[in-house]
């Protein structure tokens, strides 16, 4: 009996020192589901994650991904939040459901996490603004607003998302047909300018070139390129024009910033108005542009349907010769398995709007997720996802995340001196992400998205104006603002 | 443990009375039924009546009927009901014309009949959402087959989906090509139970091949054509997943359906109640065709009997 005493008390003074000192023997098995798009980006976190990460807090950590397909996940997502089977632990989220899903009370507020963890708040200000801008604030800051305050987390702005991958649109092209002699020779006889061929040709492209590079290279079959004759036609340029979630609105965007005019801004909520600026005369010119150049590109423009996929897919197959689409969407391009211009691509910076001076301003619409956590984990749950935000941020993580396909919003990371030779689109990714700028952010996004899509198509298709387009969508947002009283 | 045995086969004794068998084997069923379809019907119905929005936790407040008046004046559905009625009827009236044609066919012998029957039976057993991508893919104007073809003879490649007129046609030869089989099944079934002696019959007193259709064959197969098209249109009048996958009701919104439009209001704009509402008036009209269907059942049972 004696000796069963001694050990009863070792063993309880062993079990209460191990509690004491928060030593692993106490640490539990922690599971974290994150809901996830297929594809590289996501799988790459998945896979690295089971190599090498390490719970700092000694846990047995599995991070369960729920990978769906990218054209049912939000409606994926959007039906778990709202049956309340609370599945996930984490979100990779677009950045524009934030409101939806904030307001709905899915989306974890960690503003004080930040503030309370130096290391949370050291990623934050290494992040780049663009990102915390978009990704992270609720409601929503401007990168303008967010270095007015001077200080990263700025005081009296919510925060919600870290960047799991940080996206921006760039040209990708065909290095074999813009650099050939005869053709560059040919299109500087044309237009008196040279044909872009190399990365800095790029950076001084704007959209008037993009739409004679589009003219010049629109050609049937029988006809020759680059010293072969076609077999089938082939298209200079394509970019987005697709009337599904949010394929034109990201490209339209574009033309509508560079030129001056604005979309609704939800930070100058309630001042802000919908009628005169969504549909000004500067806007309307530039979805003009846009509108102008679609009679150079592939024919399933006409239908509405040339989304990212579409003008990737057409791209792989050597159909067209130039593509403005996601740095996401590079990495097939890439595979010889999948690409026929797998060994003839560059990738440069998106065209964009020659300004008076000279320069020319390539503002875009941002791409990407940030992951959010959601609001019932415990708090061992959420300590834990927070430290595999903190390993997926880690400048280690970044680089073999950036090897694989994917991208980082470190700017310490992006300032690495291997960084750019990482993927041949790094520098023009890192070009972009200073121009980027992000849609709305409210809960009635996808009302307003779907709308605005939906006018943007007959306008792509030829049903209706440029014009005619966007006074529908300044009175529908007008109206629909005033209801809700986001517009006063 | 005499007495258990006992109170226990007197409990199975009395569940299992006959009096009480046909409830207990229904019993199940039932209650799955009230689960999984009477329960939310209600609740759908009860929610229709509040504003209800299921992406945000706030207390949801009493509206009454106004969800129900929204749904009657907004323009938006009834231009989605106007879009749902040309696609119902053309697609029905292709089906039944391809169908009662194939029925013609199928209802002679020729050499292979059994294993192009089969053939031709296949769409309608291939899932929509097959269907939608290989017709989306068909008409792809830079290597779709159909661009494909006609470019031979136009040189241009052809853009079936860029206008409202096309798109709503590439959806009713979509939807059409799935389902005429179907139309020829129930022509089909009613051709070969026309007695061959009234053909003979026919034939001996010279009666002309239209006259023998009119008055031999059809009204044969009257009643079960008039169920095919019952049918077909009560399935067409919810048309989903082939027009969300070959045009995502565009170009614009020129070919959204009803049930499109129903999707949008429940699931991306998350108007939970006042989709409820328009649910409801849809399921209303379901309902109606439905009775319809069934009377014409019934009518066909009559002629059998």
């Amino acid at each position: 009996m004696k000796r069963i005493n001694l050990m009863s008390t070792l063993m309880g003074v062993t079990i209460l020192g191990a509690g004491l000192s928060g030593s692993p023997a106490m640490s539990a098995d922690v599971t974290i589901t994150m809901a996830a798009p297929d594809w590289p980006p996501t799988r790459f976190m998945k896979e690295h994650f089971d190599q090498t990460y390490t719970s700092p807090d000694g846990h047995t950590t599995t991070l369960d991904m729920d990978f769906i397909p990218w054209p049912s996940f939000y409606e994926r997502v959007a039906a778990s939040l709202t049956s309340g089977e609370q599945k996930y632990q984490m979100i990779v989220t677009d950045s524009q459901w934030l409101g939806a899903f904030v307001e709905g009370g899915y989306y974890m507020n960690l503003t004080d996490k930040i503030n309370q963890d130096p290391e949370l708040t050291a990623i934050m200000q290494d992040l780049h603004p663009a990102l915390v801008s978009a990704y992270s604030t609720y409601p929503h800051r401007t990168r303008a607003q967010l270095e007015e305050a001077g200080e990263v987390p700025a005081p009296g702005v919510n925060y919600y998302g870290f960047p799991q991958f940080p996206d921006t649109y760039v040209t990708f092209y065909r290095e074999d047909i813009f650099c050939n002699e005869g053709e560059m020779a040919a299109f500087q006889e044309q237009y008196g300018t040279n044909l872009p061929c190399s990365y800095e040709d790029w950076q001084d492209t704007d959209w008037t070139k993009w739409g004679q590079i589009g003219e010049f290279f629109q050609r049937d079959a029988g006809e020759m390129l680059a010293g072969e004759e076609l077999t089938e036609p082939f298209y200079g340029i394509a970019y987005q024009a697709g009337k599904g979630y949010d394929f034109s609105t990201m490209q339209v965007n574009a033309f509508i910033w560079q030129q001056g005019g604005d979309i609704w801004d939800e930070s100058k909520a309630p001042e802000a108005q919908a009628e005169g600026v969504v549909n000004s005369d500067v806007s309307v010119a530039a979805f003009d542009e846009y509108l102008s150049y679609l009679q150079y590109m592939p024919p399933v423009a006409q239908t509405g349907q040339m989304d990212i996929f579409v003008i990737q897919d057409l791209y792989m197959q050597g159909k067209v010769g130039a593509i403005i689409d996601w740095v996401g969407l590079g990495e097939p391009v890439l595979d010889p398995s999948a690409s026929t211009v797998h060994d003839k691509s560059a990738f440069g910076p998106a065209p964009g709007t020659r300004q008076a001076d000279g320069s020319i301003d390539r503002t875009g619409n941002i791409g990407g997720q940030p992951f959010v956590l959601t609001t019932w984990n415990s708090d061992e749950v959420v300590n834990e996802a927070l430290n595999v935000v903190k390993w997926w941020l880690n400048p280690e993580t970044q680089l073999a995340a950036v090897a694989n396909g994917g991208q980082s919003g470190l700017m310490s990371v992006m300032a690495m001196p291997e960084y750019n030779d990482l993927r041949p689109w790094n520098r023009a990714h890192v070009e972009m992400i200073d121009w980027q700028k992000d849609v709305w952010h409210i809960p009635e996004f996808f009302e307003m998205l779907t709308q605005q899509q939906e006018e943007f198509d007959k306008a792509i298709t030829g049903q209706q104006s440029a014009k005619e387009a966007l006074d529908n969508v300044a009175a529908f947002q007008q109206e629909l603002l005033e209801d809700i009283g986001f517009i006063e | 443990m005499a007495d258990t045995a006992s109170t226990k086969g007197g409990f199975g004794a009395w569940l299992l009375d006959p009096k009480r068998r046909g409830a207990l084997l229904v019993t199940p069923a039932i209650l799955i039924l009230f689960v999984m379809n009477i329960f939310p019907l209600l609740w759908s119905f009860g929610l229709s009546f509040f504003n209800y929005k299921a992406s945000s936790q706030r207390v949801p407040r009493f509206k009454g009927l106004d969800n129900y008046g929204d749904v009657l004046t907004d323009e938006k559905v009834w231009e989605r009901f106007q879009t749902t009625a040309i696609i119902v009827s053309s697609s029905v009236l292709l089906q039944l014309i391809v169908g009662f044609l194939l029925a013609l066919l199928f209802a002679k012998a020729f050499p292979m009949r059994r294993i192009v029957l089969m053939l031709v039976l296949t769409p309608m057993m291939l899932s929509f959402v097959s269907v939608g991508v290989f017709f989306k893919l068909f008409y792809e104007p830079t290597f779709g087959v159909v661009s494909y073809v006609l470019n031979m003879f136009t040189s241009e490649p052809f853009v079936m989906l860029g206008s409202p007129q096309g798109a709503i046609i590439g959806i009713v030869i979509a939807d059409a090509w799935m389902w005429s089989p179907f139309v020829m099944l129930l022509v089909l079934a009613g051709l070969v139970s026309v007695p061959k002696y009234l053909y003979e019959a026919a034939e001996i007193d010279r009666a002309s091949k239209w006259r023998t259709f009119r008055t031999i064959t059809f009204p044969y197969i009257k009643s079960l054509l008039l169920l095919a098209v019952l049918f077909r249109t009560i399935e067409t009048f919810k048309l989903f997943d082939i027009v969300y996958i070959i045009t995502e009701g565009g170009p614009g919104s020129s070919t959204e359906t009803i049930a499109v439009y129903l999707y949008r209001t429940a699931f991306q704009f998350f108007k939970t109640s006042q989709s409820s509402a328009l649910a409801y008036f849809v399921l209303f009209i379901v309902i109606v065709l439905t009775n319809l269907y069934l009377y014409s059942v019934n009518r066909r049972a009559e002629e059998v009997n």
